[in-house]
């Protein structure tokens, strides 16, 4: 078989010494930039590409996607230690992964990560190299009308995300659905709440919320509190999860596997919804879903894991039909044409080698990431002995540094300082920080995809219903609004049916109002 | 390919930022901005890096082509010359900003003619920007739009298109891009029955039209090359003034008769009342960095056309540009702000 003589080329590719050495410097660098918050890939890559001129074309990408996917494994560490989530497919890592990390169990959230990451990511590679080019047609079929129906599927999965009150989840995510309209309308080019300030015409960024109301937010509250503030130092020892702990994530990690590969490959989206889906996936199976939010092991395995293969398959739409999906991606366009290389459709045919080096390059780089993190989980997890006083300030400098890296500029500094201030409002009265985290990250995709699908359909909703997918995921949409209620109605839950039906009846709303 | 030997000292800083992030995570702190560099010798400009904003994200075409020039223009300058993405506003943000910065070429933006030709026609006056609180340094290239079509629609040819019964869904690449303008135009000129269906960029308009999500749309040339060599989607149209030296087989709406001859074109500015010593050792650092072949090799990797003239042609061509579009506009009673 032709394609098993290059995926093995592929390895012998991999193996030369140089491209291992690049290999490892990429995810070495990945893993550290994943743990400042605010700086991410794209820059990085950006920053870095001129190294890559002088080098062979796989060697340099090799490169460049070790940096992207070893960035996904430094972002859990903030988000777990420090409750920074640096991108939008780690929040809900935050929930559980920072509650554990309260209760002295850093290490076992950080070291489940890292295992669910490196299984996820292995999954999504073997998807990779046997699935990419039956599955790259997926991320074509999905059009404007299937991503406005996974948004509102997504924004429905926030309120069964949310551990507290029902009622304070839903008017957070609200809230955060409002948020996502700030800025200049992208259909008619009209001023949407900026307050004839240029700085808000694209609307408000995404990590200056998160780092905000998630990592400023929280040290506020605990200056309040100091008594309770971060501080475990006699319990952070068990730096490694016990065989119960991965026991009990197995099944979470082999669900987020799947989750992820495949909502990875839609450029857009795919990654926060992926995780989002695997955490509700994972509290509907538990059978005492109150523990999530309060340190579940699963609630970090399933997400974590989701996100990292999401990573892998977001490559795949690259490699496969020429279409970069994000920031970081479009930077790997550039170097590949940088080095003479265009990316497209016939990549793999023309050049089977950089394609099958790239690919096999990532199963290695997922041994050397794992290999990392076994010690460097140790060694991040001692951050959390040092002293509140001392931790807190400079994890409030990271955090402004961090807003401002992104656009380079001051106002997203002084974002962060706002939603501090809403986020210890917040937590202050029990609202979580989540909801709205999430709603806001879905609200610009669901406006945009469910407006641009509307003009594609002459303005008829029924045009949702005649689309396989979206009609399917409409369907889901209402199993899910509605599988709660009719539990409630069989009596043997009562808790849940309220806020069910309430989420499913504002989404509609909304939906009518747009029309 | 031949690798473009040097060591500029950009590369070495990037190297050494590296390390640094290494050593104490402080690479957050540098960002994508290199610290103060040494003094140039004999002149006296420049003394310390010069900066070179963008008023777009890191990887799409107008960073890789500052990125580009920045290159060339530290080795020429031997100073650094670092570039800051300040996305915001379709360039606005990052443009405004350096138009108030002092005038003593330290700071330079790449501009594009989309900003001050077509986004004025979308958003309100007091946000479009003028190209004279600028000093244009010079022109450097022009990057073409296409007219696709996906293969299930069955257009080969503009008259196709305007055979086609029912209304056709066109993407564009956003309000107030030239994807925007130069359907819009066309679709009025050729009295095609057409809707537009904005984007928030090329990347998933292009994807829209593989996926025959939408039948038509008008995405840049670089990006759409790759697409259309493997089949995967159909040009019909090239928007460009004459025939594109990539898409030779392709007409231009001119040819056609249609008079919409829209491209994005770039050019280096700084702010207004920059010293003549100073503006003439940046053109002359400039012209030295297009002359390279290294600089040349990039173009054509990225297929945009040069179109190097010199700053006072950018400004008379661009606000020509403007006027003919705003005509144009006005004529067939086109609001590119209805969406």
């Amino acid at each position: 078989m032709e394609s098993l003589q290059n995926v093995l080329a592929g390895f012998a590719v991999v193996l030369e010494p140089t491209n291992l050495l690049y290999c490892l410097v990429g995810v070495v660098i990945g893993m550290l930039i994943g743990v400042l918050p605010g700086l991410g890939p794209a820059a990085t890559i950006a920053i870095l590409l001129p190294l890559t001129y002088g080098v062979e074309p796989v060697t340099a990408i090799i490169m460049l996607a070790g940096i992207f996917y070893g960035a996904q494994y430094g972002g859990t560490i903030t988000s777990v230690l420090l409750r920074l989530p640096g991108e939008a497919s780690s929040v809900v890592t935050v929930l559980d992964g920072h509650a554990l990390a309260r209760q002295g169990r850093a290490g076992t959230a950080l070291g489940v990560a890292a295992v669910g990451s490196f299984i996820g990511g292995t999954v999504a590679i073997i998807g990779l190299t046997f699935l990419a080019p039956l599955v790259a047609g997926f991320a074509l079929d999905f059009g404007p009308p299937e991503y406005a129906a996974l948004a509102l599927l997504g924004i429905l999965l926030v309120s069964t995300i949310a551990s507290g009150a029902r009622v304070k989840a839903l008017i957070a995510a609200t809230i955060g659905l409002l948020l996502a309209t700030v800025g200049r309308d992208a259909f008619t080019g009209a001023e949407r709440f900026t307050f004839d300030n240029l700085s808000l015409a694209d609307g408000i960024d995404f990590v200056p919320v998160a780092m905000g109301l998630f990592g400023l937010g929280e040290i506020l509250y605990n200056l309040e509190e100091r008594h309770r503030a971060v501080q475990a130092p006699g319990k952070v020892a068990n730096a490694w999860p016990s065989r119960k702990d991965l026991r009990e994530s197995s099944g979470a990690v082999t669900r987020g596997s799947v989750l992820g590969f495949f909502l990875g490959i839609l450029p857009g989206g795919g990654a926060t919804i992926a995780s989002m889906a695997a955490y509700a996936a994972e509290k509907r199976r538990a059978k005492d879903p109150s523990r999530f939010g309060k340190g579940a092991i699963e609630g970090v395995a399933g997400p974590e894991t989701a996100n990292n293969a999401a990573a892998t398959s977001s490559f795949i739409p690259l490699l496969t039909l020429g279409i970069p999906a994000n920031a970081t991606m479009a930077l790997m366009f550039g170097a590949l044409l940088i080095q003479g290389i265009t990316p497209g459709p016939q990549l793999v045919t023309e050049h089977p080698e950089l394609f099958w080096g790239v690919v096999n390059s990532m199963y290695i780089g997922n041994v050397l990431l794992l290999i990392m993190s076994i010690p460097l989980v140790g060694l991040f997890v001692r951050i959390l002995r040092v002293r509140a006083a001392i931790l807190a300030p400079v994890t409030a400098l990271i955090t402004m540094i961090g807003a401002f890296t992104i656009n380079n500029s001051v106002f997203d500094v002084l974002l962060v300082v706002v939603f501090g201030a809403i986020g210890y409002l917040m937590k202050k009265f029990g609202f979580e920080p989540g909801p709205l985290v999430l709603a806001f990250v879905l609200g610009s995709l669901l406006e945009d995809s469910l407006r641009r699908s509307l003009l594609m359909f002459d303005g008829s909703a029924a045009g949702f219903f005649t689309r396989p997918i979206s009609a399917t995921l409409l369907v889901a949409f209402v199993v899910v609004a509605v599988l709660p209620l009719v539990r409630s109605v069989r009596g043997r839950r009562t808790a849940g049916s309220g806020s069910g039906s309430a989420s499913g009846g504002s989404v509609q709303n909304r939906e009518e109002e747009s029309v | 390919m031949t690798t473009l030997s040097r060591r500029s000292p950009r590369i070495r800083r990037a190297l050494l930022g590296a390390t640094a992030a290494g050593a104490a995570l402080t690479l957050a702190a540098c960002g994508g901005n290199v610290g103060a560099a040494g003094g140039g010798e004999g002149a006296d400009f420049p003394t310390g890096p010069v900066t070179i904003s963008v008023g777009a994200e890191a990887g799409g075409s107008t960073d890789v082509i500052a990125r580009a020039v920045a290159e060339g223009m530290a080795e020429d300058l031997g100073v650094a010359v670092p570039v800051v993405n300040r996305a915001g506003a379709n360039g606005a943000l990052a443009t405004e900003e350096v138009a108030g910065k002092p005038a003593d070429g330290y700071e330079l933006v790449i501009l594009n003619a989309s900003l001050i030709t077509i986004t004025p026609l979308a958003v309100s006056e007091d946000e479009a920007v003028d190209i004279a609180d600028l000093d244009v340094l010079k022109g450097l290239s022009q990057d073409d739009y296409v007219l696709i079509a996906s293969p299930e629609s069955g257009f080969e040819t503009l008259d196709d298109l305007k055979d086609a019964s029912g209304e056709i869904k066109y993407g564009t690449t956003g309000v107030g891009t030239g994807s925007q303008l130069a359907q819009a135009v066309l679709f009025k000129q050729a009295e095609i029955d057409g809707t537009a269906v904005p984007f928030d960029s090329g990347s998933p308009a292009l994807t829209a039209v593989v996926g025959d999500q939408v039948q038509v749309a008008t995405v840049q040339l670089g990006e759409a090359k790759p697409q259309i060599d493997a089949g995967n989607v159909v040009p019909l149209l090239a928007f460009s003034a004459e025939r594109n030296q990539f898409l030779p087989d392709v007409p231009t709406a001119v040819e056609e008769g249609y008079d919409v001859p829209v491209s994005q074109y770039r050019a280096v500015a700084a702010p207004k009342g920059l010293p003549e010593d100073v503006k003439a050792r940046l053109i002359e650092s400039i012209d030295a960095t297009i002359a390279t072949d290294a600089y040349k090799e990039f173009n054509e990797n990225n297929l945009f056309t040069p179109h190097e003239i010199s700053g006072d042609e950018v400004t008379t061509e661009w606000t020509e540009l403007g006027e003919k579009y705003r005509a144009l506009t006005e004529e067939y009673d086109i609001n590119l702000a209805e969406g």
